[in-house]
């Protein structure tokens, strides 16, 4: 690469990682698309780029998230059994999956993003929640402090297998795409654990980061994780992940991001085209 | 305001336990973010200088560090490509430093449960690293 071509791979990453904040997506999901179609990179090597800058991103917001008492770090620690076996078996099959087949599913996956982010517009508490039994043998209820309800806010979990088995599937496409599927994490934990939002998405951040060490260390033995690419494109993500994150609180109303829907809208189509095969010009 | 089957922690001695535990998760990820940060920013750095298969002490241009005694060999003649790789590195090796240091304070804690399901997510992440290919 030349460093003409780094500042550029660096800034269209730090693009995707203020996006991807603002619209409560992660970078990855963007930064993928970027890269294969803007600068014509192998999807395996976008793929390996990604899953390096998805620990640096989450891992890094999983600080304050911990600190904060929002993550469940049982939680955590019990579905990354699920995860990160998903992301091993991700990983394998990337190596043996038509690209076309990415393309789709990637197109897929932000594609739910996006239903999610409109769907969720009201933040609010479940209702109280019977533990079942695997949870309480598993210790998962605990509380955490809302602030904007000014209280410590008790919880507890349930329908554990079915959150287990949901964990599996969001770990094999993170390992499978390079992409976080945050999506499919919170989705696992609020709507089917029925835990707060606010602790599914912390515990979601929390996860991501375990989950894509897993299906990064293979990528790494692969040659897919080149420094020459991820250098640039990890440290963009981190940087337009934490400017994102900083926008995105001096910002009222939350229902900014969703101006952030037609661009996830146009790059899930331009995947998808890309995937078929058709040979449609949205973006670059 | 809350029912006894939700109240979280009964035990004010499991709370202190949980919350080191933060403490010690929060710290291992911070550090293990910016150390990794700062060794690809000096990689990305030397790489302007002198190109990505260069080297700061003058050595002639060598291979791409792809396995340990290139990485080695790499960071001897401090390449920038070695550099790099070495933060990327550290950056998968984070997450799994946070999972090993959780598996040691559940250990000390006594908490059986936990220590197993630490003990398969590590087992899990190193099988991932050092024999899938």
């Amino acid at each position: 690469m030349t460093p003409g071509a780094d500042l550029a791979l660096f800034g269209i990453s730090v693009l995707a990682g203020i996006i991807g904040a603002l619209a409560g997506v992660g970078g990855g999901i963007l930064v993928i698309p970027a890269l294969t179609t803007i600068f014509g990179v192998d999807i395996h090597l976008a793929i390996g780029a990604s899953i390096v800058s998805i620990i640096a991103t989450s891992s890094g917001a999983a600080v304050a998230y911990v600190r904060d008492r929002l993550t469940n770090l049982r939680v955590g620690m019990f579905l990354e059994v699920a995860t990160s076996t998903g992301a091993v078996g991700g990983a394998l099959a990337a190596a043996v999956v038509a690209p076309q087949l990415l393309y789709v599913l990637l197109a897929a996956v932000l594609g739910l993003s996006v239903l999610q982010q409109v769907s969720r517009l009201g933040e609010e508490l479940p209702p109280e929640v019977v533990p079942s039994r695997a949870a309480a043998s598993l210790r998962l209820a605990s509380s955490y402090p809302d602030q904007r309800l000014g209280r410590e806010v008790p919880y507890a979990a349930r329908r554990v297998g079915l959150g287990f088995v949901m964990m599996l599937v969001a770990g094999f496409l993170s390992g499978l795409l390079g992409i976080g599927s945050g999506v499919l994490k919170v989705l696992a934990m609020d709507g089917v654990m029925r835990l707060p939002m606010k602790v599914s998405t912390a515990t979601s951040n929390f996860m991501i980061g375990v989950t894509a060490a897993a299906s990064a260390g293979i990528y790494l033995g692969r040659g897919d994780v080149d420094a020459r690419l991820a250098a640039p494109v990890a440290l963009g993500v981190l940087a337009g992940a934490l400017l994102g994150s900083r926008i995105l609180v001096r910002l009222r109303n939350r229902q900014v991001r969703l101006i952030f829907v037609p661009i996830m809208v146009v790059v899930a189509l331009q995947m998808l085209a890309k995937g078929l095969g058709l040979h449609v010009a949205f973006l670059g | 305001m809350s029912g006894p089957a939700t109240t979280p922690h009964a035990d004010p001695s499991a709370q202190a336990q949980t919350d080191e535990l933060r403490l010690v998760v929060a710290r291992v990820l911070l550090v293990g973010v910016a150390l990794s940060a700062a060794l690809v920013l000096a990689g990305l750095l030397a790489s302007l200088a002198v190109g990505w298969n260069g080297s700061l002490v003058g050595a002639a241009p060598g291979g791409d560090p792809t396995d340990v005694g290139a990485l080695a060999e790499g960071l001897r003649n401090l390449r920038p490509q070695a550099i790099a790789q070495l933060g990327l590195l550290t950056l998968i090796l984070t997450p799994m430093t946070r999972v090993a240091a959780s598996l040691v304070l559940f250990a000390i804690e006594r908490d059986r449960t936990y220590v197993v399901v630490s003990a398969i997510v590590l087992a899990i992440l190193l099988t991932g690293l050092l024999v899938i290919r």
